[in-house]
């Protein structure tokens, strides 16, 4: 009698599942407790792991990929995905270069390099992710395919700039956007808190920000109820160019160098960090604080188990294992 | 359920989860008998495991430094060099006692040198050397242009004693790499003393990128059909070239009609396989076990303040049908093949 009754028990269990998690609705601080409780664990046998060196080398490798996060949490929330970031950091990096290197860049030692290279930078983000949004809104072309043609399409013109070369020999006060530190403030974190920060107030405090949650949560109900769906889609991509344009600097910045490949292999983070914070694929649901945490997270697991020296086959398997729970998690939550 | 004890339900199966992970790694961590010395710890930084030749040199380093009773860190960056630079910073704040890099390129090594010098952290490249820079590292690399026009010559030598007029293709890697541009300086310099055998008529720009590799070879073929002498600056590119040489019905044995004279650079699996069966003509062997070994020894020598010339070339050698028994005992691809 009694295994039947368990059965049952684990059975009741599990087709509750779906309606505790929307219950639940995991506490904001969720996967903030989550890496603490990793951190904690780990520290406790991985040598390194809890020194404050290394507490800022998780913090110094989080910044640049928290802020192509920010980016990807809204387009997330308007209910698409920009599969295109890695490309538009890669051709922001090798654009800017292209103009500010002294190393026969198009501005070299002109007054200004340094200023035009940065713009051009942030404006090829803020153009790629404007030509996104035009595409899905006005062509009612879905968001995969877009933004998947413009990463192949931008990737290979990077290339086809540099003909695959890195550029070196950038202007130092560039370099130390990425490297550099005011007083004792890392530069690459004041750039970071400021964009989290706005992109926070934009989502949160503005009618733009509430647009984009309409939006993604029914797109119909927000068209009848007056929201400018084509406008808000657009600028929720334009915002994502613009911040992979911004982590673009960061990264060019520290690695003293332009490279068409620069960010091409972080595309798997990027939307598993937001997706592990608690913003949801399905768009209408998520935080820049969430995506913050989801990134801690993330860069938490890379760090540790690099400190332990593990193989790189078990780190892509731990990551791969951790972001699909999390989107098994969000699929259960919306369902 | 409320939502309280759900949650607190899951945070135990969580921390349970967590603990238990975390002594199975805990485990697993190399376990020293003590012996009073103290253990080195190398940290081992490889961009690439993408071909056999990484993954045959990423063991060839982690068995010498096992043979040397050293703690060995890995990390492989996936062709992304902030991730380089990440796993590098890691392993400065492990403290290690020296770390062993395959940079993705010449420039973006330099950083993470930078950074290894000021944390007074020995750094030894292995098989691609940084470029001009203050920063203080040793690289081993092999003597590319030395082995390529070795090779070149063993194959320009068997063109000239068949008495026949050679049409020549060379699939060039990324010339960002430095390897790339010794080894087509290598071909150019032999074949430049054969110019009354040899043409070149296609220099076929690959990036190192095995479809591109495809794509030219079968166009250099449409567009020369009498090409019957090809080098490959990798092995890695032989089944991109078979392919598109058996398309032109150009793949035949060494002494049949229609043979192309084949020669390339590696020393690979695939390179040892194709001389065997009696297709590849020469091959220039980059010795991994020389390589790795000189790696390992420049690092405890630095570690022990010891000077080590900024360059160790590894001087390789020339596999072909005439040496073939006694070189494929030197040769790492035939080692990973048996």
């Amino acid at each position: 009698m009694e295994e039947p009754l368990q059965k049952t028990k684990a059975a009741t269990w599990l087709s509750d599942l779906p309606s505790l998690m929307r219950q639940s609705q995991f506490s904001q601080y969720w996967v903030l407790l989550l890496s603490v409780v990793y951190f904690l664990i780990f520290a406790s046998f991985t040598p390194g792991f809890a020194a404050p060196e290394n507490i800022g080398n998780i913090f110094a490798n989080l910044l640049p990929l928290l802020v192509v996060a920010i980016g990807q949490t809204f387009v997330l929330i308007a209910g698409g995905i920009d599969l295109s970031v890695t490309s538009i950091i890669g051709l922001s990096s090798v654009s800017g270069a292209l103009v500010m290197s002294s190393d026969g860049g198009w501005l070299a030692g002109k007054p200004g390099a340094m200023i035009v290279g940065v713009m051009t930078m942030l404006a090829i983000g803020a153009l790629v992710g404007c030509f996104n949004g035009l595409a899905i809104t006005w062509l009612k072309m879905p968001a995969f395919i877009v933004t998947l043609t413009t990463m192949m399409f931008f990737s290979g013109l990077a290339i086809w700039l540099t003909k695959s070369k890195t550029i070196y020999n950038l202007p130092s006060a560039f370099n130390a956007i990425g490297k550099g530190s005011l007083l004792v403030i890392p530069n690459a974190l004041l750039v970071t808190i400021a964009l989290a920060f706005v992109a926070h107030i934009l989502l949160s405090r503005t009618l733009h920000g509430r647009w984009i949650y309409a939006v993604g949560h029914n797109v119909k109900a927000a068209q009848v109820s007056g929201v400018r769906v084509n406008v808000t889609v657009t600028l929720a991509y334009v915002v994502c160019g613009f911040c992979a344009a911004v982590a673009a600097i960061l990264y060019t910045g520290r690695m003293e160098t332009g490279s068409p490949v620069m960010g091409q292999k972080i595309l798997l983070d990027v939307i598993g960090a937001a997706v592990i914070g608690g913003t949801s694929l399905f768009g209408g649901h998520g935080k820049i604080l969430w995506t913050f945490f989801g990134v801690l997270f993330i860069t938490l697991i890379d760090n540790s188990l690099n400190m332990l020296g593990l193989s790189y086959f078990t780190i892509m398997m731990v990551k791969g294992g951790v972001i699909l729970l999390s989107a098994l998690l969000d699929r259960l939550q919306t369902k | 359920m409320n939502n309280r004890k759900f949650q607190i339900k899951s945070l135990i199966i969580l921390v349970t989860l967590l603990l238990a992970t975390g002594s199975l790694l805990s485990c697993n961590q190399t376990s020293t008998p003590d012996t009073g010395a103290k253990k080195i710890t190398i940290g081992v930084s490889f961009e690439t495991l993408q071909t056999e030749y990484w993954v045959a040199g990423f063991e060839a380093i982690k068995a010498e430094l096992k043979k040397r009773d050293a703690t060995v860190l890995e990390a492989i960056a996936d062709g992304d060099a902030n991730r380089q630079l990440e796993q590098v910073n890691n392993f400065i704040t492990r403290k290690v006692d020296g770390i062993i890099a395959v940079p993705k390129d010449a420039k973006t090594i330099i950083p993470m040198i930078k950074a290894a010098n000021q944390a007074n952290i020995p750094i030894v490249l292995y098989n691609r050397p940084a470029d001009q820079t203050e920063a203080k590292s040793v690289a081993v690399v092999a003597d590319n242009f030395a082995i390529t026009k070795a090779t070149v010559e063993y194959m320009a030598e068997q063109a000239k004693k068949s008495g026949k007029k050679y049409k020549a293709a060379i699939l060039i890697g990324d010339l960002g790499d430095t390897n790339a541009v010794g080894r087509r300086d290598g071909f150019e310099a032999a074949i430049k003393s054969y110019s009354d055998v040899i043409e070149v008529v296609a220099r076929i720009p690959t990036e190192w990128n095995g479809e591109k590799a495809r794509a030219g070879m079968t166009n250099a073929l449409q567009a020369h059909p009498e090409i019957n002498f090809i080098f490959t600056s990798s092995d890695f590119m032989f089944p991109q070239i078979v392919q598109a040489l058996k398309a032109a019905d150009k793949y035949h044995k060494i002494g049949a009609a229609g043979h192309v004279l084949l020669g390339g650079f590696d020393g690979d699996a695939t390179a040892y396989q194709m001389l065997v069966d009696g297709y590849l003509d020469a091959d220039g062997v980059q010795d991994v076990y020389f390589e790795s070994e000189a790696a390992v020894q420049a690092i405890l020598d630095l570690k022990a303040g010891k000077s080590v010339a900024p360059k160790i070339l590894d001087p390789g050698f020339v596999i072909h049908q005439g040496n073939l028994k006694e070189a494929s005992a030197k040769m790492w691809g035939a080692q990973v093949k048996k």
